[in-house]
């Protein structure tokens, strides 16, 4: 297992003068989940449909279960299974046509594709409304129905553009646990989502893409850890005066109040956590709530794809075209 | 699990299986539109009283029953027509997330688009029933042996074939559903109405005249009309393909699937936008 199961190099793409993809290089390991992390617009639609042979990429190369998405773009679409942003199935069929279809057309076979269906619209809870028209399903029943569309060859390598979007919380949910499901019998996942807590919670690492451009990388821990260190808070039953400054002297320089909670950084984390309960309570001094606050991974986004330092993405002209 | 054996066939064997998917997809599209299936059934039926009674009663044709000499045209006009309906079928499957899907798909690159074709013959069939029985109802006959009428009607056919890809070019470059209805709309109309699909283009002004002799669709009209030894009509044109109009409708199918075909293709299956 040494080959990486994507390997994207230096990939840049422009549609007229937008640069979607400026530079952007990243690998996925075999057997693990990859978030490409990215606002709207940051280009992860256009890095997915590269890697899936829908797009060509204007410069750069990648490989897909070692196979290259430009020259072998065959042999890749053998190996994918692909959900992309917007609904791809055909509204005018069933749950269960549009399956079947898509069934045959991975060489399964009639009775092959049939079966397949039956177990996929089983499994993503759909049983019921296999012979009704897609037009007629909820946003979330289409949802289920792509991600299952895209299981039908079972295929070891999955791209999901924004899975998880105009989910309900139970679905989105319910969708967390197919994901966690096929990566623990061995698929790899790349997917693109802009909620911070979809990646924290089912990456294994971390892509995040600005402008075309990744900002940043690692493990959800690295990137939090790279970003800040752990805050210690205290709140008091109420704001009055002189156990808040105990409280405060305590904390040491850098303790800040704020009504009546006073936090400071902690630099060790749960030992120096235990050491301010332990002398909170020699003091007598009564407390709301104590907390350590790890850094979320919102503040990791918002201080590298921080807008505010540069210019709005604009528009950068490229080549001759005017 | 049972991982189905990879198949080991030749491509052909693969290309043919995937078409028949492809057809198989959008026969029962085609089914569940019952406005669509409505509306080219009707169009025709309407042409036919328009103008086997409406105009036809003030069109003269040489030596006979306009409205024999009409139904051959009419008959070639529905298969016109079911070029348009394919290129607004494809720009529509285009601007859906569909295409995508099967663009990710391990299929023969020509699948999808002779599904398209082969399909739009077969759902064409009905509406060419309609047609012959209202034909029949209206006075043409097939009057020189059903054997050259079957003939006449391959040849309507594979016309239709060679036109269906015109119509699949057409939606595949167009941007919207609409505006390959606008595209095709218009030489569609031109080709139907410059020709000797409705009228005896010899009482046509000198250019116009010229124009509707070489215009593909009179050939077409006037190798069904042989076939089907509706004979009457206007006199010898002189314009070479019309008096091979056999040989030219054939050539030109063949000519147009020659070249439109491939280019579908490889745009079905671009990398793109
Ligand atoms: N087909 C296209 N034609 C023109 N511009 C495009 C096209 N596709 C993408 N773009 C532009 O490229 C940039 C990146 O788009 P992309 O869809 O990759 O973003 P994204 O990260 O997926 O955003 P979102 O979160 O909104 O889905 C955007 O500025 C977009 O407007
Ligand atoms: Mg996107």
């Amino acid at each position: 297992m040494s080959a990486p199961a994507v390997l994207a190099k230096h990939l840049s793409r422009s549609f007229g003068a937008t640069r979607a993809l400026v530079d952007v290089s990243f690998e996925v390991r075999g057997g693990t989940v990859c978030a490409l992390l990215g606002r709207n617009g940051a280009g992860k639609t256009t890095a997915v449909r590269i890697l899936t042979t829908l797009l060509r990429a204007d410069g750069g190369s990648a490989l897909v279960d070692g196979f290259d998405v430009s020259t072998q773009a065959h042999q890749v679409r053998t190996r994918i299974g692909v959900t992309g942003q917007s609904a791809t199935m055909d509204e005018l069929l069933t749950g269960s046509e549009n399956l079947e279809t898509i069934g045959r057309f991975c060489h399964l076979g009639a009775g092959a594709a049939r079966r397949r269906a039956d177990e996929l619209l089983r499994q993503f809870d759909l049983l019921n409304a296999g012979n009704r028209l897609v037009k007629r399903y909820s946003g979330g029943m289409r949802r289920r129905l792509d991600l299952a569309a895209s299981l039908i060859a079972e295929p070891n390598m999955l791209f999901l553009d924004e899975p998880t979007t105009g989910l309900d919380p139970v679905s989105r949910g319910e969708m967390w646990a197919y994901i966690r499901g096929l990566v623990s019998a061995g698929t790899t996942v790349l997917l693109t989502t802009q909620y911070l807590d979809e990646a924290d919670r089912l990456a294994d690492t971390i892509v995040v893409i600005d402008r075309g451009l990744v900002v940043a990388r690692g493990t959800p821990e690295q990137l939090k850890s790279s970003i800040g260190r752990p805050f210690l808070r205290v709140t008091l039953p109420d704001a009055s005066g002189a156990a808040t400054d105990q409280v405060r002297q305590l904390l040491g320089d850098e303790a800040e109040v704020q009504g009546r909670s006073v936090s400071a950084p902690a630099a060790d984390g749960l030992t120096t956590l235990s050491e301010v309960v332990g002398q909170l309570r020699r003091l007598g001094i009564a407390t709301h709530e104590v907390g350590l606050e790890l850094p979320s991974l919102d503040e990791v986004f918002s201080s590298v794809t921080d807008h505010s330092a540069g210019p709005e993405p604009s528009p950068t002209p490229v080549g001759g075209e005017a | 699990m049972s991982q189905p054996s990879l198949p080991t066939r030749s491509r052909l064997g693969g290309g043919v299986r995937d078409a028949y998917t492809a057809t198989r997809r959008f026969l029962i599209r085609g089914r569940r539109q019952p406005d669509v299936i409505f509306g080219s059934v009707l169009i025709p039926v309407i042409f036919v009283v328009l103008f086997g009674y409406v105009f036809g009663s003030s069109i003269s044709i040489p030596g006979g029953n306009y409205r024999a000499y009409l139904m051959p045209g009419l008959f070639a006009m529905s298969i016109l027509f079911n070029s348009n309906n394919v290129a607004v079928a494809v720009a529509t499957d285009m601007s859906e997330g569909v295409v995508d899907r099967f663009r990710t798909l391990p299929i023969a690159r020509s699948a999808i688009g002779v599904g398209r074709s082969v399909s739009s013959l077969l759902l064409g069939v009905p509406v060419l029933m309609v047609m012959i029985l209202c034909g029949l109802a209206v006075g043409w006959r097939v009057e020189d042996g059903l054997g050259n009428a079957v003939l006449a009607f391959l040849l309507f056919e594979l016309f239709g074939f060679a036109i269906g890809w015109l119509g699949i070019l057409v939606g595949l470059l167009a941007g919207s559903a609409q505006a390959a209805d606008v595209i095709i709309s218009i030489p569609t109309f031109l080709l139907g109405f410059i020709s000797s699909v409705f009228v005896d283009p010899s009482k046509m002004p000198t250019w116009l005249r010229l124009i509707a002799y070489w215009n593909p669709m009179s050939a077409v009209v006037t190798a069904g009309r042989q076939l089907f030894g509706n004979t009457i009509g206007p006199p010898p044109s002189g314009v070479w393909s019309l008096d091979h109009p056999i040989v030219t409708t054939v050539g030109l199918a063949l000519l147009i699937v020659l070249i439109v075909v491939p280019i579908c293709v490889r745009l079905y299956s671009r990398s793109t936008r």
